[in-house]
């Protein structure tokens, strides 16, 4: 077992050794203001359908955020203009790395969140994803100490009884 | 008054209040540090224990947890660098990189004294100044409201990070996020995309989850195997305050309480925007500029004061014109009706020695969570050397529960995890989160006030230039404008004199 | 150590089972769900109806709950319970009759979901006035109106019970067109809206207008109902219905599941009632809260509703434009 556990986490080590030297290079302002203006134009082409308006309001319910919207759009374009001009004047531009290694743990962790609220969710008993929290974290750091996984869970356990006795919380 | 105050400390000092206020103060503070467990979620919670009480326990129940509560919410910011409570997320920019500094103690030790000083100086204006201070606040309009709300979006440029422009991406989503849900003019459905639970709007509490919680949980993914617990032995962490760092305190600590009181007083505005408008102030005024962000003290003491301040203020409109100035205190109201008390000026005549018991208990409140935060201090600094293993999994736990709790329904811990999500992808495009945090909390005010205005003038917008009131607050807003462009001119000077 | 770390477990499990199975032994307890804010009036009747459960009944424990939503906490509702479940929900005209005029989407229930069991009291709304008008009558009003200007009236919500018991009157003195209504977050911001003169006019509860008006910021003109009100600060204060103009009280019903046991919603309705003939909880009503004790059958329920959805039908172009 011991082996088999050794051998399995050298495997994910030199899967994440290789994931590690992989890394994105992007323009993170011009990629921040491209996103950005869709996302305003993306909610200009919603707007009638998603606020409805009375021809009596002296402003309406759209106002607002047209309002907003325009601004965002107008930050969007300041912010590309700016990535623009530097581009034509070759200085350097705003640059994020993005490392593999570090989205794929994230991309885990977002699963394990995901498994607990659907599995609180379907099972109508929050205890049931709490505890599958815990087990999650626990082998996602690769926690030997079985005392961390009794100490966790019984954690988890005890706060869901806070909540389902004590506060009468019904989950 | 003087009349009152002896026969109100009669009725006050018993043993039943003080152990009541103690209960209060302790339930407070565990809840609101607890991301997503509310303070007014906890008075709701516990509202019912108080209907088989008289007033004055009762009360002072409830304040023990709405003033504790204040101080609650600080104690995750600082040591997770999560908001327990919306009020708190100001607290969270200097106190968590303070914390990281190996100075928890100090950072929840200035939180506490802070608070203290905040809450037991609203609790003077209560006692001393409330009926005229709350007749003056009863004058402001919706026009008024208005011209607070751009003010407080001002606040924006000092959170915005690095580039302005950016934070004012991130503040235009978040206002938008608030225009989720009814329409408060029209009661028409905007942005609901056919989710009937979107009618309702997104709750800040649940928001605040998903930006400021799930986020540190996925950011786990950049830390190294090696650096995810902290070594214990690297810390010192014993607590102390300097000399310098009490002086520089003291400023801010009473600027930022007044703020929290004016801000209280006015109804409908609350702790959050207090401890913003205050944090900004402080920055500005501040020989320490640089700090903030990096654990100022100044910063933690401002944010702070104000929050508190806010509790004693919240309840001038409440117990002087029977307006409640907060949410919470609206659920407190329903403490003292139940008991036949109709809060109001004719109540000072009739029931004026319960009313000034009230009043003076906000201080003994006040007193006994200094007292019992001095000693949950050492515990709640033990936080973070709870191995990340163990702490992880109970963080998601809590916020998953804290979410479930709101409305009792799954729909906001799926919102919650949304916004997790968001805040990952912002976080990756360098998009600051305190500005749609900002957004969320003034968004719904600034717009229903902005149209309401409009609708009274008529299209006219006269109204907002229509009482001194109004002007004064356009000179506060002008006056904040030429600080952040007066700050952003001296740093480009700073940063060519540094390239030089 | 793993014998230890695997019983440890079993009686974790052992434990967790047992405090799930205790969630499902609470037979006798009725939980009430308040779909408005804790702080509202309904939410507080409830909560002393509960409190005051246990000594009128040794089977039914009333379990008073606030869950602020609306029309969202109901269709949770509904969805989530079954004939003969011990759940009990308010529901009130707004729901019944006015979003299910105005916004039938929203509601994923109907009337016919729900079993009847009490309602547990009526509020009379006024009509309150900035004092600086001078208006303390119908016949003041009915003159001021004539004047042609235009009639601002504070309420608690666009499309809320004040709304339309404002355009039910304006409306009835052929002044609709004259009306603007400007919504407010609370019965509370309209009652202040009024007294420091935003507004001419507010729609609110007798108990949130009571301190503008003791305060003399507001005069109050009229209330709505058939008479005068008879008792307590507002008392001689002219009902709208005597002048023949439309009126509804509010009024908030408790429903169980349609289909649930008749006699268990008889042993409800029952206790209910001795709860509400209670001296302290009816002097506490209409003393502090100025609401009326007012229990109904279903013939009334179904009247009341069909008499706010007339007028809803008739005004609703006033409100909803």
């Amino acid at each position: 077992m011991k082996d088999q556990l050794a051998r399995l986490n050298a495997r994910l080590d030199a899967i994440g050794k290789r994931l590690d030297e992989k890394e994105l290079r992007i323009p993170v302002d011009l990629v921040t203001g491209v996103l950005f203006a869709l996302f305003a134009l993306v909610i200009f082409q919603v707007m009638p359908d998603q606020v409805v308006v009375s021809e009596k309001d002296v402003v309406n319910g759209r106002a607002f955020p047209t309002l907003l919207m325009a601004l965002m759009l107008l930050c969007c374009v300041m912010l590309i203009g700016k990535e623009l001009y530097k581009l034509a004047t070759r200085q350097p531009l705003a640059w994020k790395t993005i490392n593999l290694l570090v989205e794929v743990k994230a991309l885990i962790i977002l699963l394990i969140l995901a498994g607990t609220y659907f599995l609180s969710r379907l099972t109508g008993l929050f205890v049931v994803g709490g505890v599958f929290c815990c087990l999650g974290f626990l082998l996602y750091f690769r926690c030997r100490k079985p005392s961390y996984y009794v100490i966790t869970v019984a954690l988890a356990v005890g706060i869901w009884a806070a909540f389902r006795f004590v506060l009468g919380v019904n989950f | 008054m003087l009349q009152h105050i002896v026969p109100a400390s009669g009725l006050l000092f018993t043993l039943e209040n003080i152990l009541w206020i103690n209960i209060g103060v302790f339930i407070g503070s565990v809840f609101a540090a607890i991301p997503g467990l509310s303070v007014i979620l906890c008075v709701i919670l516990f509202l019912p224990v108080t209907y088989s009480m008289t007033a004055i326990p009762g009360m002072m129940f409830l304040l023990g947890i709405y003033c504790a509560g204040g101080y609650g919410g600080s104690v995750s910011a600082i040591l997770i660098n999560t908001p327990g409570t919306p009020h708190a997320a100001a607290t969270m920019l200097d106190g968590h990189p303070l914390s990281e500094q190996g100075r928890t103690k100090a950072a929840l030790k200035i939180a506490l004294y802070a608070s203290t000083f905040g809450g037991i100086f609203s609790a003077l204006m209560l006692l001393f100044l409330g009926p005229q201070v709350a007749k003056v606040a009863a004058q402001l309009g919706t026009a008024e409201y208005f011209m607070v709300c751009v003010f407080g979006l001002t606040i924006i440029a000092g959170v915005s990070g690095k580039s302005m422009i950016k934070g004012l991406i991130s503040a235009c989503l978040g206002l938008l996020i608030s225009c989720v849900g009814s329409d408060p003019m029209t009661s028409y459905d905007r942005f609901t995309f056919g989710i009937p639970r979107l009618y309702l709007g997104l709750d800040l509490a649940i928001c605040l989850i998903g930006l400021f919680a799930l986020v540190e949980i996925l950011a786990k993914a950049e830390k190294k195997p090696g650096s995810l617990n902290l070594d214990a032995r690297k810390i010192k962490d014993d607590g102390v305050i300097t000399k310098d760092e009490y002086k520089r305190l003291v400023r801010p600590t009473i600027i930022s309480s007044i703020i929290g009181v004016m801000v209280g007083i006015i109804p409908g505005t609350g702790a959050s925007e207090a401890s913003w408008f205050s944090y900004n102030t402080a920055k500005n005024m501040s020989k320490h500029r640089e700090e903030f962000g990096h654990g100022s003290v100044e910063g933690i003491a401002a944010a702070e004061s104000a929050n508190n301040a806010v509790t004693g203020a919240t309840l001038i409109p409440l117990l002087t014109l029977g307006i409640p100035g907060d949410g919470t205190v609206a659920i407190m109201l329903s403490a003292l009706m139940i008991n036949g008390l109709n809060p109001g000026l004719s109540l000072f005549t009739t029931q004026g020695d319960i009313m000034y018991a009230i009043m003076l208990g906000l201080i003994l409140v006040n007193l006994f969570m200094l007292l019992q935060g001095k000693f949950l201090t050492s515990l709640f600094a033990k936080v973070v050397s709870i191995p990340q293993e163990i702490l992880t999994p109970i963080i998601v736990i809590f916020c998953f529960a804290g979410a479930f709790s709101v409305n009792e329904n799954y729909f906001d811990v799926g919102v919650a995890l949304i916004f997790g999500i968001l805040a990952w992808v912002l976080r990756k495009l360098e998009l600051p989160p305190v500005p749609i945090l900002l957004g969320l909390v003034l968004g719904s005010m600034t717009e229903t006030n902005f149209r309401r205005a409009l609708l009274i003038s008529n299209g006219s917008p006269g109204i907002f230039f229509s009482s001194a009131y109004c002007i004064i607050f356009l000179i506060l807003i002008i006056a904040a404008v030429g600080t952040i462009v007066r700050g952003k001119v001296l740093e480009r000077r700073a940063a060519a004199k540094k390239e030089d | 150590m793993k014998k230890r770390v695997l019983s440890l477990g079993l009686v974790l499990a052992l434990l967790t089972a047992a405090l799930a199975g205790c969630a499902g032994k609470q037979n006798a307890s009725w939980k009430v769900t308040c779909p408005w804010a804790p702080s509202g009036v309904a939410a507080m009747v409830s909560q002393q109806a509960a409190t005051k459960s246990t000594s009128y009944s040794d089977t039914i424990t009333l379990v008073a709950e606030a869950i602020k939503g609306d029309a969202a906490t109901v269709n949770t509702w509904v969805a989530d319970t079954k004939a003969n479940d011990t759940q009990l929900v308010f529901v009130g005209e707004g729901l019944l009759s006015i979003t299910s005029i105005l916004d039938p989407d929203k509601l994923q229930f109907g009337y016919e979901d729900f079993v009847f069991v009490e309602n547990l009291y009526s509020s009379i709304f006024v009509l309150s006035a900035d004092a600086k008008l001078n208006i303390s009558s119908i016949a003041d009003l009915e003159e001021y109106v004539k004047q042609g200007d235009e009639i601002s009236v504070a309420v608690n919500g666009a499309v809320g019970s004040e709304a339309f018991l404002a355009a039910s009157l304006f409306g009835a003195m052929g002044a609709g067109s004259q009306l603007k209504l400007t919504p407010y977050q609370s019965a509370a911001e309209a009652a202040q809206a009024v007294a420091r003169g935003e507004t001419q006019f507010a729609v609110s509860h007798q108990s949130q207008i009571l301190e503008t008006y003791q305060q003399g910021g507001v005069t109050v003109v009229c209330a709505f109902d058939e008479k005068a009100i008879e008792n307590g600060p507002f008392a001689g204060v002219e009902g709208v219905g005597s002048k023949g103009y439309p009126y509804f009280r509010n009024r908030c019903f408790i429903m169980a599941r349609a289909g649930t046991d008749e006699k268990k919603v008889a042993e409800l309705k029952e206790l209910y009632g001795k709860i509400l003939a209670d001296k302290e909880v009816a002097d506490w009503l209409h003393d502090t809260m100025l609401l009326e004790v007012d229990t109904m059958s279903v013939a009334d329920v179904e009247a009341h509703i069909d008499n706010v959805k007339s007028i809803v039908n008739q005004y609703k172009d006033i409100v909803a434009g």
